[in-house]
């Protein structure tokens, strides 16, 4: 690789995360991933320099313990693959570990704008294996979205400031299994995560399993 | 224990612990088999946390073995971090297998790999940990069959109360037979199954064997105490290496070595008087180009591994390492792959190696001078002369690779301050050569370890250098080689005098082993946890003195408490080669001349139906096929 090859196309896969899977951090995710896709055989795109790896990125970070069925791939390839989303998803499953699952691949411009960048909310849903009474519940989401501010303290890169995460919280609902659905900001721009949450509710001893169910992204 | 509980109860707790991931399996290629089904359930521990365990080529090889066979499974099982033992003692969660999730004591048999001496606590840890008793004498039948095998078992007696069996040697065939034999013995007593692991060749059952003693503490005889139990064990061998094995479990967290290794040779010929390995892993075999090239070409697709190390103990020893090297640029130049190859010698024609073979990634370049001194390097018989040594590294710094490291010894019998000076000045030198390059950003790396002398080397006799006089070379070295581009590692000499006790101990430190893990010694191997003092008050309280395994000079009679354990070699050619360290003699690669180590002998009838390139040892024709081949010169003194 002498010159800096152009990206012939790039590709934007979900997939989901379930099982083992969810012990696995965001920066292991990204070797996973190289792993699947070095295994599936693309023509994948190389960074350049003694340490070379493809030029792949993750949308949103997944916090540690949490399964999702909506986390995004974006994949440069270094020559054009005319593909069949069905068959190029059963190429990629047959060589993912047990606990990834590859729910769409689509084609993307190659130069479309940072996708993190234009993520803004996530939705999860908490299951809590010791379920809890439902008025209890619902009397401790109302106290929260009570407040006009939630003013919590955040270490940050050694740094120390304070912010109102009260409008982080765009909707708590509870369902009909009495889980707890939360849609959050995420992104640059604020972000709240929920084992947060959990802990504004008084809620982070429980025994519960969490599981991100939808990333919203600001139209491009 | 229902199937499924331990998962169950585990998921409580896992996202307390760090890297959680170490514990729950479900990794691509791990091998997941309907425990019904399996005849024989075998466990493979690797006695420290999964980031280390994982990049263990010899458990991979033997969890292969077995699990290609449809009757038999083998599973996964590594320490748990302190925190997470904490979790599951106070859960009261037993040591469970990382693909069916099942209690140890639920499997026929436990294999515990013990490459290094620093392993034995975690191993009783281990067995406590799976609610086995630890003392090998306390487990019958109804529990697993405790195995071990790895370097260090060539010498088993420290470990010997607490394991039933040892693999003397290579364990890629004896695992099944053991397997088989255990299979067919079910229900029988464990005395009666232990005395069938006890007639395959390589296996040491210790409690057939009795120790009797001088009054001076030192070993007087090793003798069987039961009929048709071998005098000595001779290790187990393979003729030719196996297959490579490429379908390698990629796990889900970043290990230590997050690679794949395949071995490109067994044994080493070049004799260095310190090294255990190449005195315990003769003969050296060598594997084809072509079935490394396969190797290669499959881990890529099984595993999607970026990184592959090409293992031996002596890389540029390899007859066909040119062309390997050329294959490799040629197949995998712009591939993104990186391949190492380690353990180069220290001459020009390496930088050429590892630039073909580095592809589009590039790992380090390591050297191991050892010694720095004429006098040093005759006495350890590993000669690399200075202006090698300088020029290896100019051609180095000179292609672009800013960082080269050392490794060098200190602690080698007779040694003086000037052979600690030398290697500080050496060191020096090298480093200008490459600032003349590369100006202040050449760095050159230094570890500098502390020899151990090991058993069956020819250094098995020779006293451990003391704590002051390394503390003092240790002290000159730091004084000296802190600097810019400079860095050095050294081992602290209580992890030393540790190694040294277990490397040449004997039956009676069991004692001090078990005393030490119930004091709280574990991960021993770690240096921010290994708990010296405690191993002292061990040591103190069963009335062992430590000194005796490390500081005395063995006499050339000696009996040794590892002599029962044949390697292969004569323990006349060992005594021979101690003998010729003290005149400063040294003997050339074994390939140029056999020095008659006495494996040829021993494994003779086995050199004979091996392809004459297989070994590097010369050919033995079958007494049979003598006469028709005299032209095929077998030296003399290497059958007698």
């Amino acid at each position: 690789m002498t010159h800096l090859s152009p990206v012939a196309q790039r590709l934007r896969i979900t997939f989901g995360k379930a099982g083992t899977l969810r012990y696995t951090s965001n920066l292991d995710m990204a070797k996973i991933w190289e792993r699947v896709l070095r295994r599936a055989d693309l023509p994948l795109l190389y960074t350049r320099g003694f340490n070379t790896r493809p030029r792949i990125s993750l949308a949103m970070p997944l916090p540690l313990g949490i399964s999702s069925e909506c986390e995004l791939l974006d994949i440069s390839l270094r020559e054009r693959l005319d593909f069949c989303e069905a068959s190029l998803r059963a190429r990629l499953l047959a060589v993912s570990p047990p606990g990834l699952s590859i729910l769409a691949i689509e084609e993307v411009a190659p130069r479309s704008s940072a996708m993190q960048s234009r993520i803004i909310s996530a939705e999860y849903r908490i299951h809590f294996h010791d379920r809890p009474e439902r008025a209890d519940l619902q009397g401790k989401i109302d106290e929260l979205l009570g407040k006009e501010s939630i003013i919590v303290e955040r270490t940050r890169r050694r740094k120390r400031s304070v912010m109102d995460v009260r409008p982080l919280i765009l909707s708590l609902q509870i369902d009909d299994n009495a889980d707890l659905l939360a849609h959050l900001s995420v992104g640059d721009r604020g972000n709240l995560r929920p084992d947060h949450l959990l802990e504004l509710l008084g809620m982070d001893d429980t025994y519960n399993r969490i599981h991100r169910s939808r990333l919203h992204l600001l139209a491009e | 224990m229902q199937p499924g509980s331990i998962e169950r109860q585990i998921e409580r707790h896992l996202l307390k612990v760090e890297k959680p991931g170490r514990y729950v399996g479900g990794e691509y290629n791990s091998v997941v088999k309907d425990w019904a089904r399996a005849d024989v359930k075998v466990a493979l521990a690797f006695p420290d946390i999964y980031d280390l365990g994982m990049s263990n080529l010899g458990i991979m090889n033997l969890y292969h073995q077995v699990n290609r066979r449809d009757d038999m499974l083998a599973e996964r099982v590594f320490s748990p971090w302190l925190d997470m033992e904490t979790v599951m003692r106070q859960a009261e969660i037993p040591l469970y297998s990382l693909e069916n999730k099942r209690p140890i004591r639920d499997f026929d048999l436990l294999g515990i790999s013990l490459p290094y001496e620093q392993l034995y606590t975690n191993a009783i840890n281990m067995l406590d940990l799976a609610g086995l008793p630890i003392m090998s004498r306390d487990r019958d039948e109804r529990y697993p069959l405790v195995i071990a095998g790895g370097h260090a078992c060539y010498n088993p007696e420290p470990m010997a109360d607490f394991i039933d069996a040892f693999v003397i040697g290579e364990g890629e065939e004896i695992i099944v037979e053991i397997a088989q034999t255990l299979g067919r013995l079910r229900g029988q007593s464990r005395h009666e199954q232990l005395r069938h692991i006890a007639r395959i060749q390589g296996m040491y059952v210790p409690r057939f064997y009795d120790v009797e003693y001088h009054a001076d503490g030192t070993a007087r005889a090793v003798t069987p105490n039961q009929p048709g139990i071998p005098a000595r064990v001779l290790k187990r061998i393979v003729l030719t290496l196996p297959k490579p094995f490429t379908k390698f479990i990629v796990p889900n967290i970043d290990t230590v070595h997050n690679r794949a290794p395949i071995e490109i040779m067994r044994g080493c010929t070049r004799g260095c008087r310190f090294c255990h390995a190449g005195m315990v892993t003769r003969p050296v075999r060598e594997r084809p180009v072509a079935e490394i090239m396969a190797a290669i070409d499959e881990i890529v697709r099984y595993t999607g591994f970026e990184e592959i190390s090409l293992l031996s103990l002596s890389s540029s020893d390899y007859v066909w390492v040119e062309e390997l090297a050329e294959e490799v640029n040629r197949v995998y130049k712009d591939a993104g792959l990186s391949l190492s190859l380690p353990s180069l010698r220290i001459e020009s024609a390496s930088a050429d190696l590892l630039e073909k073979i580095g592809g589009t990634r590039r790992s380090g370049f390591t050297f191991a001078p050892e010694a720095a001194t004429e006098k040093m390097r005759d006495l350890i018989n590993k000669y690399v002369p200075d202006d090698q040594v300088i020029q290896t590294a100019r051609d180095v710094y000179s292609r672009g690779w800013r960082t080269i490291k050392f490794y060098f010894m200190i602690g080698h019998p007779d040694e003086t301050l000037d052979d600690v000076q030398a290697i500080i000045d050496l060191c020096g030198r090298t480093l200008r050569e490459g600032t003349k390059i590369l100006g202040k950003k050449a760095t050159l790396n230094v570890g500098v370890s502390t020899f151990i002398p090991k058993p069956h080397t020819p250094f098995q006799w020779v006293p451990q250098d003391t704590r002051e006089s390394v503390e003092q070379k240790q002290a000159m070295l730091k004084r000296q080689m802190r600097r810019g581009g400079m860095h050095l590692r050294w081992n602290t000499y209580d992890d030393s005098e540790f190694e040294g006790w277990l490397s040449r101990g004997d039956r009676r430190l069991a004692r001090v082993i078990r005393r030490a893990w119930e004091l709280g010694c574990k991960f021993d191997a770690w240096q921010d946890q290994h708990k010296h003092a405690r191993w002292r008050q061990a040591f103190a309280e069963s009335g062992i003195d430590p000194d005796f395994y490390n500081f005395r000079e063995r006499g050339l009679d000696e009996v040794f408490p590892w002599d029962h354990i044949d390697v292969g070699l004569r323990k006349k050619f060992l005594q021979e080669d101690y003998l010729m360290s003290i005149r400063r003699e040294t003997r050339v690669d074994c390939r140029d001349k056999c020095f008659a180590c006495g494996i040829l002998p021993k494994f003779a009838k086995e050199r004979s139906t091996t392809d004459d390139l297989a070994w590097e040892c010369p050919p033995v024709t079958p007494i049979s096929q003598r006469r028709r081949a005299r032209q095929v010169e077998i030296p003399l003194h290497a059958i007698g």
